[in-house]
This record gives structure tokens, sequence and C-alpha cells, in this order.
């Protein structure tokens, strides 16, 4: 009997196989162009970077020569204190907002969530800052900022908040508080979007078994709600302030980095240093600099984030 | 469980608060392109026009070119959406439904590569572009518009494809069609809503691109809204009101495409919670 059943089983696993032949040459046929696409213009610029960082680059007319230098550039790049005022203030700017945004997000959430008129109309209202462009909404508030006419002052004065006209951007801390301002303006509607959708995920004979049991609001939201939407706000976050690490039209159109460098994030700086400067060496040095961070930190998150969910599924 | 009155209204005074605060700029932003040129700077600001004019829209067109900014992001944003449902259509249908190896490092690495900032790739992708003769050209940009999107794309759809049947790549082979015209006559028309969305974040990613577009097509008839808008510069001042004349008519499109696509945005944003 055992004999006859593998020999069958083997029969049909053989047909399965030549069946499946063609299936996988189709698969891998219309898999690849894509992945060439995506290859060819990140992950072998990538490599280039890295090879780009470890030489002298010199532009030509319509080149560019190269000599090997090893780790003279990134010898340039730790020693600056350019660089790591760029990565502290990249680093402090993400996690700020992007906490920021995760909290008021929540609250907002949770305070409209199971609200049906306007339903529709609200959505609409908060994608639009998503969709913005986000030069648009640094010149506007470039402008609502300005020191002399920006309405800013006008409603600050009007409110007795302070008593003469401040120049927001124009000194270090107030400019940075300024910038988060704006990205949190445009961030926290789409956050609120994305909680909204995992709280209403949230099975309502939950709130009713508790309600029931008499709990009071703190406790049905730490309890039961929380649990439930932790582990998208926690990919939210994670997403947000890897983003962020790349920002660059923000500070580029609102200070242009300054004042001095305060608002000065790692892509400005790279960026003002290859294309500015023609520094292409150093400049990829600060790129390959800003990958590894990226990619450092977002391993030290997965690692977390999956203890986070490891732990909300034993609960 | 029936809330209190008071509740309900509370939640709406909440709702209704936060969207005040996100229109507010806008309604800003709106007044001001149409204020004349002498209100622009005036202090204290009048917080309605006393006189409205056209001029910053008219100067916009004739004096600043916004219409060829227009042309190029429309341009550049509707080829690289084409091309990602291209190539993504595929890959995330081969990912969901066909015998390749290797899926899920393939997916976990595509995850990866979507989040690399772009400053990475900026410094050999200029000197590869000015190599070729391609700087302040279409496809400098529907190139790398075409494959950063192509990672979230190819996970939208993988995740559409994979709720459809295997059986019906067997009903296909039994009707003599070979796979590719399965995927073509029989999946894909099944996974509109999924293209919907890839098409729409594909579009609005390429629309408010900035870093790559300033770098590889400054040239004044290469450039896109984006790049337009942040350059626009007066001789004295900063012509505020038409950067915002300009910047009124690039989000007008968007703010239509929001609105019919608002169900598919929303349900990307939630599988995917990716892009922001």
């Amino acid at each position: 009997m055992a004999v006859t059943n593998n020999t069958v089983i083997r029969q049909i696993t053989s047909t399965r196989r030549s069946l499946s032949a063609p299936e996988r040459r189709a698969g891998y046929g219309m898999l690849i162009p894509g992945l060439l696409v995506i290859a060819a213009v990140t992950i072998f610029p990538i490599i280039y970077s890295v090879w780009m960082s470890l030489n002298n680059i010199s532009l030509t007319t319509n080149g560019y020569l190269m000599s090997f230098a090893g780790v003279h550039n990134y010898n340039l790049v730790m020693h600056s204190a350019k660089f790591w005022h760029s990565v502290w203030f990249t680093f402090y700017f993400a996690v700020v907002t992007v906490f920021v945004e995760l909290f008021l997000g929540m609250l907002i959430a949770l305070a409209i969530n199971g609200v049906e008129r306007l339903k529709n109309i609200s959505i609409v209202v908060m994608l639009i800052p998503w969709s913005l462009i986000t030069v648009i909404s640094a010149q506007m508030w470039q402008y609502i900022y300005n020191g002399v006419y920006g309405v800013l002052n006008y409603i600050f004065i009007s409110l007795h908040l302070i008593g003469s006209p401040v120049t927001w951007l124009g000194s270090a801390t107030s400019a940075v508080i300024a910038m988060m301002v704006a990205d949190i303006w445009k961030t926290t509607p789409f956050v609120v979007i994305i909680i909204l959708s995992g709280l209403q995920m949230v099975p309502k004979e939950l709130y009713e078994s508790v309600h029931l049991d008499g709990a009071n609001a703190w406790h049905t939201f730490w309890n039961i709600t929380f649990p439930m939407v932790r582990g998208s706000i926690a990919l939210a976050g994670l997403f947000r302030i890897l983003q962020a690490f790349g920002m660059f039209d923000l500070p580029y159109v609102l200070t242009q980095g300054g004042p001095g460098t305060a608002t000065q994030s790692l892509a400005v700086l790279g960026a003002q240093v290859m294309f500015q400067n023609l520094d292409f060496g150093p400049g990829s040095a600060v790129a390959v600099s800003t990958v590894i961070l990226v990619l450092t930190l977002s391993l030290i998150f997965l690692s977390a984030f999956r203890n986070l969910v490891r732990e909300g599924e034993e609960q | 469980m029936i809330e209190a009155k008071w509740k309900t209204v509370l939640r709406y005074m909440v709702l209704i608060g936060f969207l005040v605060i996100i229109l507010l700029p806008f309604y800003w932003m709106f007044i001001t392109s149409f204020k004349p040129d002498f209100d622009l700077g005036a202090y204290p600001p009048s917080l309605f026009p006393h006189h409205w004019t056209f001029k910053h829209y008219v100067d916009a067109f004739t004096q600043y070119n916004f219409g060829m900014y227009i042309r190029n992001s429309v341009i550049v944003s509707i080829v690289s959406t084409f091309f990602v449902l291209m190539f993504a259509s595929m890959a995330g249908f081969s990912v969901a439904q066909l015998p390749v190896r290797g899926k899920t490092p393939l997916l976990v690495a595509l995850l990866v590569i979507s989040m690399f900032p772009s400053i990475a790739i900026m410094s050999p992708l200029y000197m590869l572009l000015r190599h070729l003769h391609w700087l302040n050209s279409y496809q400098a940009l529907i190139i790398p518009y075409t494959a950063f999107n192509l990672p979230f794309a190819i996970w939208i759809l993988r995740n559409y494809f994979l709720q459809l049947p295997k059986a019906l790549l067997e009903a296909g082979r039994v009707d003599g069609a070979s796979i590719f015209q399965t995927f073509y006559r029989i999946y894909l028309p099944l996974t509109t809503p999924g293209m919907f969305t890839a098409a729409v974040f594909t579009f609005v990613a390429s629309w408010t691109e900035f870093f790559m577009a300033l770098t590889f097509n400054q040239s004044n008839t290469m450039r896109t809204i984006p790049v337009g808008i942040a350059l626009f510069s007066g001789q004295y001042t900063i012509p505020y009101g038409t950067i915002f004349a300009g910047s009124i008519v690039s989000i007008l499109p968007i703010i239509v495409l929001t609105i019919i696509f608002r169900k598919w945005i929303v349900s990307g944003l939630t599988t995917g919670a990716v892009k922001g």
C-alpha cells in the first residue's frame, strides 16, 4: 500500500513540476524587467556611491576623474562639526515631529472616531496636505512666518501673546520650531487617517463587553483600543522616521538650512557639498553615512517592532 | 452603546476644529493670490482682499512660464505612472500567483529599498545622466520616478493579486491561453482597484518630487512645478502673489483626483501605510 501511494504521489508531483515549468519561466519573465529597473536606479548607484566616497573626484567637461583615496573622505566628514550637527538635527527633528504627529494623530482619531456626518468631506480635506507639494507648503509657511508682514505676527500680537513682531525664521530655536510646526501640520492628517482605519477594525462587541464591566474610558483605551492599533502605529512611526532622514524639500525652501546651519538636514548638507561645491567625494561620503544610519536605525526598529507585535499577539 | 449628547457635540467640535486648522493656511494662500501687489507686504495684513485681481495668475503664465512647468510635470508624472503600472502589475502578479523562488526576501528587500533616502543615489545618477547628456530631459526624471515608485506599487498589487483564486490560471490553461494572456485578460481586469491605488500614489509622488527634479532638470524649460515654484524669484522681492497663483493652479487637479480616488487612496494607506 505504502509503495503504491508513494508512486502515485511521485507521479503527481512530477506532473505538477512539468506543468509548473512554464509557469516558473513566465514568473521570472514578468518579474525581472521591473527588478532590473529598480536595480539600475537604486542598487547599482548605491554601490557606486560607496566607490565614489572612497575616491578623489574632479569634474571634467564631459566626465570626471577619479583617484583612489581610501577613507580620506570619511576622515574629512567624521571630523566635520557641520556633519555631526546635521546628523543631530535630522535625528531630533525626525523623532520629535514623528512623536508629536503620532500623539496628536491618536488623540484626534479617538475623538472623531464614529462621527458619521461629514465623513467623506473630512477624508478629502485630510488628504489634501498629504498630496500637497512640500515646496508649496514651505513657501506658504515662509509667507506666514515673515517677520515684517507675516500673518502669524498679526495673530499673536492681536492675542497679546507677543508685544512686537518676531522674525520667526531668524533665530535658530524659533526656526526649528517653525519648521516642526510646518511638518506636523502637513503630516498629522495622514496619521489620523491611518489610525482611524485601524480603529474601525476594532470589533464593537469588545467595547460593549467592557462597558458592561463598568470600565472607564482610560481603561477601555489602554486595554482594548491601544493594543489593537499598536501595530499599525508602530509601523507608521517607523516609516515616518526613516523617511524623515531623507528630509530635503522643507529646509531647502523654508530656511535654506539657516539661520546659519541650524536647520541643515543631512540631505541638504549632502546636496550642498555635491552640487554647489562640486565636492563629489566628500558628498558621497555624507550620502553613504546617511544610508548606514538609516539601515542601522531600521534594523534596531525592526527588532523592537517584532517584539512589540509578538507581545501584542500573546496578550 | 448610546453616547451622551455632549460627547457627540464634542466629537464634532474636534473634527471641525481640525479641518479648520488644515484649511486655514490654504485660505491664506488662496486670498493672497488674488491680492494686488501693494497688499502683499502690508501690515496689518488684510484678512480678506479689498480689491481682487487676476494679475498674478496672468503673470504666472505669461512672465514666469508656469504653463511650461505644468506641461513638464504632467508629462513626467503620467509617463512614470504608466511605466510603474506596467512593470508592477506583471511583477505583482508573478510574486502572488506564479512559482518563483525567494519571494519573501525579495519583498523585504523591496520594502528596504523604498525607504532609502534619495541622497544615496544622487551623485552617481547625476554623473551617469551627465555622461549620457540626459540632464534636462524627461527621461532624467521618468526613469528614477519609475524605479522609486515600483517597490510600493509591487507590494500593493501583490496584495490584490493574492486575493484572486489560483484556479483562474488553470482555467486559462484549459482554454489554451498562455500565462501572459491569462494575466492580461482575466487577472488584470479583476485588480482595477489596486491599479487605481498604485496609479494615484505614483502620480502624487512624481507630481510632488523635488530633490531629483531640482538636481537633474534645472534649465528653465525643463523644470517641473515644484522646481518652478521653489526658484520663482523677483528682482527685489519674493513674488508671493505669483508663487501662490501658480500653487493654487497646481493644487486643483490633485484635489479633483483626491475626491475621485479617495476610497483607493485610503485603502492604499491602510494596506501599505508606507508612503507619506
